[in-house]
Formats: C-alpha cells, sequence, structure tokens
C-alpha cells in the first residue's frame, strides 16, 4: 500500500488509512503454495489412486508448513502457525493481571513495574527521595528515570513511542457514562465552549471519572497534579512509617478484568489524599 | 464465528477409520498398507514437480510371456512392499540383481563379435527390462541401480543414430530416474546435452516426447537445473515441440516449458515470448476441448504473465484473456481450473489494461467473468475460494463502475459468508475485496473518499466481527488492514455510529498492540485509540 502523507485535520494522526490498490504477487509467493500442491496431486492422482485418507494427511501437512510466524509481543518468539489459536498463546503468556487493580499485562515483566509504580508506597518514597525508580518500559534497555513524565519522554525519544502513549491509563469509561456525555455533548456547540468545557470538566473529573487522560494537560491541571503529589507524598512518609501488612488490602474491588472501577492505576497513598480534600462524592458506577 | 482452520476430512473418511470390514477387501488393505508404510518419502514424492512415467504412450511390442513375468514381479514387490519399508524395498530389488541387467547390457554392446540384429534386439530388450524395473512401483529402485552404474550405460544408449527403440528406452529409464529426489535428479547431467538434441525436429515424436519428459523433470528439481538446461538451449526446441499436433506431445511439451518457466527469474518467461509461432500455439491449444492439454498449457500462461510485461501485454492483444474466461465459466475440472483462475488472476494484477480496456462493465466479457468467479467462490475447494477471492479484490480496486458491479452481485452474500466462516487465507483476501469495495479509487497523495452505501451496508450485515478478528490475528498484514477498516468504520459511518459499533469489541483488539514490537503497527492502534476514543471521550458528572 501506497504512504500516504495528509495535511488534511482528519488525519492529523498520520494513519495510513485504507488505499483500494492492485496486489500482484510472484509466482513463487507462498500465495501460490496450496494450488501448486494441488496441481501435483491431481496429476499424480490418476496413478496413484489416492485415498481420502492420504488426501486429508497430505492437507494436513501442507497447512501447517505454511507459514510460521513469531509471536509479535515484544521479546516472546514464540512461533506459531497459522493454525495455531494466537488467542490461546497470547491467554496463557501474555495476560498477566495486578491482585489488586486486575489490570492486565501482557508481560510479567511489566506487571511487576505496574505493580512498583502504582501499589507500593516504598517506590514512591523513593522517588520522593530522589532516586530513579521508573524503569524504561522496554526491555533490556536499562534506563531509568526519576519521574514518570521522563520515563515517558524517554519512551518517546530514544524508543519512539507515539507521544500519546501513556503507561498510566485510567480505564474506559463504561456505556452509560459514554452515551450521558454524547447525549450532553449533542446540545452543545463543540467550538464554543470546547476548551472552557474541557478545563472545567477535567479538573471535576480528575478525581471523579475513569476515561483516558488527554494528550494535552492545561497548565491548572499540571499545577494542580504537581500539588497534589507534594502533598500526598507527605502522607506518604507518614504512612511508611506506619506500614504494617494491613495496608496492602485493595483499596477498591474490582469486577472482571479489565474494567476497574475506582482509581486503579493511582497510587492508593495519593488517591487517600485526594478524598480528604474533595467534598464532591466520587462518582459511582 | 467458525473457525475452520483445519480441513475437516469428509464423512467417507470418518466411516472408513471406524467401521469394521465387513466384506475382506485384499487390494484396498494392501494399498492402505502400502500407504502407511511407503508414509513421507511418498508424501513427498507426489507432491513434488516431477512425473514418473508408468506406461507407454507409444507403441509397446510385448510378448505375452513376458508379461506374465511382469504380473509375477508385481506380486513379488507388493508383497516386499506391504511388509517392509522403503528401504528394505530398494534392496529386494536387490542391486545385484540390476548390477546383472547392466553388465549384461554393457557386455551386449561393447563386445564387438557379437554383432548383428540379434544382438541389437537382446540390448534393447534388456534395456526394456530395466526400463519395467524403472517404472513399477511409486517408488522405484532408483539408488540400488545408479549405485551400479546405470547412468554411463544410458548416456551410452542415447549416442547419435541409434536405433530408436534403444533411444526410447534409454529416455524412459532416464525419466523415471530424473522424478525422484534432488541427488538422483542431479545424476542426470550427463546425460542432459543428449536428451536436447532428441527433440529435434528430425526425432521421431515419441522419441522427442520421451526426452521432453525427462527434461521436464529435471527442470522441476530447481532453479539451478534450470538455468543449466536454458544454457544448454533446451528451451527452442521443447517451444517447438509444443507447436505439435499431437494432443499428447504438445500436453507433454507444455508441461516440461512449465516447470522450465518457474524462475523465479523471468529470463525464460521473456525469452518464450519472443519465439515465433508460441502465442499462435497457445491460442490454438486454448481452444481445444481437451482438458489435460488445455491444462497444461493454462500453467505455461500462469508463468508467462507471472513473469514478464512483455507477455501480459502480447496474450493479452490475442484475446487470450477471452479464452480463459470462457474456460473459467464452463468447465468444471479442478485441475484445469486452478491455471486458468490463476492465468486471469495475474493477468488482471499485472497492470490496469485488463480492468480498464478489456473488462469493461457491460461487457459479455467481464460478466462471465464474474459468474466464473462466483462459481469459484461457492467451490468446496480451498484454493479455488482464495484465488477467486484475490481477483476479485483487485477487480474491486478498480473504477466505481467495477465496485457497484461486484457490490450488487451475487458473490456479496458469498463474500460476507467467507469472511465470517472461512479458513484464514480466504478471510484475509476476501477483506480485501470487501475493504475495496468501500473506497473510492485515489488521487495521488489524496486520502479516498469513503463509499458510504456501501460501508452501511457491509456493516449491516454483520461484517465487522470479521474484521475485529483479523485484527487479532498473528500475521501483520492482516492485523494491518483489520485496523484501517476500523478507521474507515470510524470516519465514515454516519452519525458517530462508527465509535459505538468499534467500541463493543473493537478497543479490546486494538489495545492489545500496545506492547507490540512493530512500531508501525502500534501507532496506528494508539492513534485510532487516541483520536476516537482519547480526549472528548467519556466524561462524567
Amino acid at each position: 500500500m501506497e504512504i500516504q502523507s495528509n495535511g488534511e485535520e482528519g488525519s492529523s494522526i498520520g494513519f495510513r488509512g485504507w488505499i483500494a490498490c492492485r496486489r500482484r504477487f510472484k509466482p513463487d509467493d507462498s500465495f501460490f503454495a496450496a494450488g501448486n500442491i494441488e496441481r501435483e496431486l491431481l496429476a499424480k492422482q490418476v496413478a496413484l489412486d489416492l485415498t481420502e485418507d492420504e488426501r486429508y494427511q497430505l492437507q494436513k501437512m501442507e497447512i501447517a508448513e505454511a507459514q510460521l510466524v513469531f509471536c509479535p509481543i515484544a521479546g516472546c518468539a514464540a512461533r506459531l502457525n497459522f493454525l495455531e489459536d494466537f488467542e490461546d498463546h497470547y491467554h496463557t503468556r501474555h495476560t498477566a493481571s495486578c491482585s489488586v487493580c486486575s489490570r492486565v499485562f501482557p508481560t510479567s515483566r511489566l506487571l511487576n513495574i505496574h505493580v512498583s509504580e502504582a501499589h507500593d508506597s516504598f517506590f514512591q518514597a523513593k522517588v520522593s527521595r530522589g532516586f530513579p525508580m521508573y524503569e524504561c518500559l522496554v526491555d533490556g534497555c536499562g534506563v531509568k528515570l526519576k519521574s514518570y513524565k521522563s520515563r515517558q519522554q524517554h519512551l518517546v525519544d530514544k524508543h519512539k513511542f507515539p507521544t500519546s502513549f501513556e503507561f498510566y491509563k485510567k480505564a474506559r469509561p463504561s456505556k452509560h457514562q459514554r452515551h450521558r456525555y454524547q447525549r450532553r455533548h449533542a446540545s452543545h456547540s463543540k467550538e464554543a465552549s470546547k476548551d472552557t468545557d474541557m478545563e472545567i470538566d477535567t479538573t471535576k473529573s480528575k478525581r471523579a471519572s475513569q476515561k483516558y487522560r488527554p494528550r494535552k494537560l492545561t497548565n491548572t491541571k499540571q499545577r494542580e497534579t504537581e500539588m497534589e503529589v507534594e502533598e500526598s507524598v507527605n502522607d506518604l512518609i507518614a504512612a511508611v512509617s506506619k506500614l504494617s501488612t494491613s495496608d496492602s488490602s485493595p483499596s477498591s474491588i474490582s469486577f472482571g478484568h479489565r474494567h476497574a472501577r475506582g482509581f486503579a492505576f493511582v497510587p492508593r497513598s495519593i488517591r487517600q489524599a485526594n478524598r480528604k480534600q474533595v467534598s464532591q462524592p466520587e462518582a459511582k458506577e | 464465528m467458525a473457525d475452520d482452520d483445519v480441513p475437516q476430512p469428509s464423512s467417507q473418511y470418518r466411516r472408513e477409520a471406524f467401521k469394521a470390514s465387513a466384506v475382506h477387501n485384499t487390494s484396498a488393505q494392501r494399498r492402505r498398507q502400502l500407504a502407511v508404510a511407503v508414509g513421507k518419502e511418498k508424501r513427498e514424492a507426489l507432491i513434488r514437480a516431477k512425473r514418473l512415467c508408468r506406461e507407454a504412450f507409444f507403441e509397446d511390442n510385448e510378448v505375452s510371456l513376458e508379461r506374465d513375468m511382469d504380473t509375477d514381479e508385481e506380486k513379488t514387490i507388493l508383497d516386499a512392499q506391504t511388509s517392509q519399508t522403503v528401504d528394505d524395498l530398494k534392496s529386494a530389488l536387490t542391486y545385484h540383481f540390476l548390477l546383472a541387467f547392466i553388465n549384461l547390457i554393457g557386455l551386449v554392446y561393447f563386445n564387438q563379435n557379437i554383432s548383428g540384429k540379434g544382438a541389437t534386439q537382446k540390448k534393447v530388450e534388456t534395456l526394456r527390462e530395466l526400463r519395467r524395473l524403472l517404472s513399477k512401483s511409486e517408488v522405484p529402485p532408483v539408488k540400488a541401480a545408479l549405485q551400479a552404474g546405470v547412468i554411463p550405460l544410458l548416456v551410452q544408449c542415447l549416442a547419435f543414430g541409434s536405433p530408436d527403440e534403444q533411444l526410447l528406452e534409454a529416455a524412459w529409464c532416464l525419466t523415471n530416474i530424473a522424478a525422484g529426489d534432488p541427488e538422483e535428479t542431479k545424476s542426470l547431467m550427463p546425460a542432459l546435452p543428449l536428451l536436447v538434441a532428441h527433440i529435434g525436429e528430425k526425432s521421431l515424436v515419441a522419441i522427442a516426447e520421451q526426452c521432453a519428459w525427462a527434461l521436464g523433470n529435471v527442470a522441476g528439481e530447481g532453479e539451478e537445473l534450470r538455468n543449466i538446461l536454458l544454457a544448454q538451449g533446451a528451451l527452442l526446441p521443447l517451444a517447438r515441440l509444443m507447436m505439435s499436433d499431437k494432443g499428447s506431445t504438445a500436453r507433454t511439451a507444455a508441461w516440461a516449458l512449465s516447470n522450465l518457466l518457474k524462475g523465479p527469474h523471468p529470463k525464460a518467461a521473456s525469452e518464450l515470448i519472443k519465439i515465433k509461432g508460441v502465442i499462435d500455439a497457445i491460442v490454438q491449444h486454448l481452444r481445444k476441448e481437451d482438458d489435460e492439454l488445455v491444462t497444461e498449457v493454462a500453467w505455461v500462461v500462469v508463468y508467462l504473465s507471472a513473469l514478464s510485461e512483455v507477455a501480459v501485454g502480447l496474450l493479452l492483444k490475442n484475446d487470450v484473456a477471452q479464452l480463459l474466461v470462457g474456460k473459467l465459466a464452463a468447465s468444471e475440472s479442478l485441475q484445469l481450473l486452478i491455471p486458468v483462475l490463476r492465468s486471469l488472476g495475474n493477468l488482471v494484477a499485472a497492470d490496469g489494461y485488463m480492468t480498464d480496456k478489456i473488462l469493461i462493465v457491460g461487457y459479455n466479457i467481464t460478466e462471465q467473468l464474474l459468474s466464473g468467479l462466483i462459481k469459484c467462490l461457492k467451490n468446496e475447494h480451498r484454493v479455488l475460494k482464495k484465488e477467486a477471492a484475490w481477483v476479485l479484490s483487485n477487480i474491486a480496486a478498480g473504477s466505481i463502475k467495477h465496485k457497484e458491479l461486484i457490490y450488487s452481485s451475487e458473490a456479496m452474500p458469498l463474500l460476507i459468508h467467507l469472511l465470517l466462516n472461512a479458513t484464514f487465507d480466504i478471510r484475509k483476501e476476501v477483506a480485501y475485496t470487501l475493504g475495496n469495495l468501500c473506497v473510492a479509487p485515489s488521487k495521488d497523495l489524496e486520502q479516498p473518499s469513503i463509499i458510504v452505501h456501501h460501508l452501511v451496508s457491509l456493516i449491516e450485515h454483520g461484517c465487522l466481527p470479521g474484521f475485529v478478528h483479523l485484527v487479532r490475528s498473528v500475521d501483520i498484514q492482516s492485523a494491518r488492514l483489520g485496523l484501517q477498516f476500523l478507521e474507515l468504520v470510524m470516519r465514515g459511518m454516519p452519525n458517530g455510529e462508527g465509535l459505538k459499533l468499534v467500541e463493543e469489541d473493537g478497543i479490546d483488539a486494538m489495545e492489545r498492540f500496545q506492547f507490540h514490537e512493530n512500531e508501525e503497527i502500534r501507532n496506528m492502534a494508539n492513534g485510532l485509540i487516541d483520536k476516537y476514543f482519547g480526549e472528548d471521550y467519556g466524561l462524567d458528572e
């Protein structure tokens, strides 16, 4: 498919969209393998009188040899063929789920990183003392950064991750929420109140909702986040000194595999700090 | 969604596996045992591009006495086969046994004192015995024969001026030796120039045909041997032989040529098309009713159209497309349909000429082709379905009229069914077709516009899960295809319906790509999520 360059607003994501074009294959392309084998079988069938059994064996053999591919998850290198259910392999090898917040990760390494960063108070304590704790997500890189943001930056600069990538992801909003949003938005004119809506709403929703973090943080949001972190660190240091095993109970019980309720991905201590400040009740599902 | 990745054996197979044989069917049993015993080697022999010559196509003057001997021998061999492995089989026809034959021939040939018709006759008869030994079973005792020194002997037997029968039997032996594994085929090297020479126009047709068969086996081995044959000038005599009126001769020559053309280097194809009379011969043969001949000639067209632009042009100018379309529509023979379909596929894929100038919507040829393709989609055979979908996808990449033609045809329900139920390779081709129907032809650098009513209709008929399934596949191309279709849905469906539809299952599939090692796919998936499910999405109050 040709590379398409778009200056249009609608394709600002730089997405290589569908282009209808002719596809040609060389005669020795694996695309034609099945037909070639069939040709030889048919030619010899008259002389050899193949039984149904033999035909079946041959077909199986041909399919199995069709194409061996490697699992595409970075660092996996498992060999699969088209017969093997990729789903099965993916689920057995690549779904590690967090026991605290039930978020699912494709590798156990990432799971461990997530647990440290999101659920480990000790981790936060070391961060506040200036230790570089945020590991690069790319296996084998080994670099550690001092903050979440600087780690993000490293991923973008060094490893060409998209700027919209976020390791801390809030779960998707529920269908109900999304529909409420859509209905609400239908009555606004987008252009006029877009920015202000965003600001106000994100301020409120930062505490209450679950959604993807927006690409651009407004200034207000940034300040608040930093403030938040400062306060929470103080609380954290206090909390560490009172550390006991009972602290490790999950702050929210989540049902299901992926749609965690509550602030699943922000450290619990930070959330606790917020709750003290906010008078509004948390949004319920 | 039934995923038919493993072909289900027919019920007949199942029955055979479980029923207790009430009737004692000896020969069927023996065949089955033979299959088990020979196993892997046989399988490999079956899918090789080489063919054993089992029967004479020329007059075979056999004495009835010898025929009795034959059946006894056959029985011994069969017994041996059923009770032993392949290696044992080969030693059953012992080295010594063969050595004796070969020595006898050598003795008779070289002994100057024994001359005259009698000696020649004896020589030929012994050679014939050797040939029979090399033609009987599916896995002839080639190794033993090679060890006994058969090649130098046969090269001697091919000397110019030798009696016709001798040439014939020698060529036949070489044919079957060449039909074996790579080492065995390569052993024919000393004989190649002679074989090429004996396809000359002064040779008896039967001899030329037998030599062509031997060369076909050699060419079917691999690129290295093909290059050697081309260097030795095998192309021209074979091409001339293909112009023969005799059906079996033309067929054998065409088959040998198709093996020689395979390449992947295109030089054989470009040279062949320049030879005077070749195109005419192809056209003549494609008109005939002889299915076997048409099949082999169609394979020649397959390779010509895949490897040579000049050939494509010449073929189209000489109306070969119409002949192929006619065969596609009329024939029911799988053997014939495969190369005919593929030739058409290659011609359509080669350049726009086919879709622009020949397959004009409204012309008879276009209607015929479409119905031929639909017939292939309905056929139970995987290969026909897949390659027909491929051809359709390339037609669907044509003009708006072509897209509308396909959209309003019988093909649509078939395609949708295949997208949701067929094996992976078929689903991929069908996906290309359906997606191509939804985007208009693009001018350079512009994002093509979406044909909304096609897209809406496809979604209404339940295509979306089929594409989401592709997004989940291991194959990068298919995943990309699925993502591109999701983008079309989200961008093109009216009233923001696209988002609602994709979020059900699509986000799940897209999120999987966060840690994918392929950067492009990662960016595509993340980009889609951010654009459509990012900033302005899902606020709460």
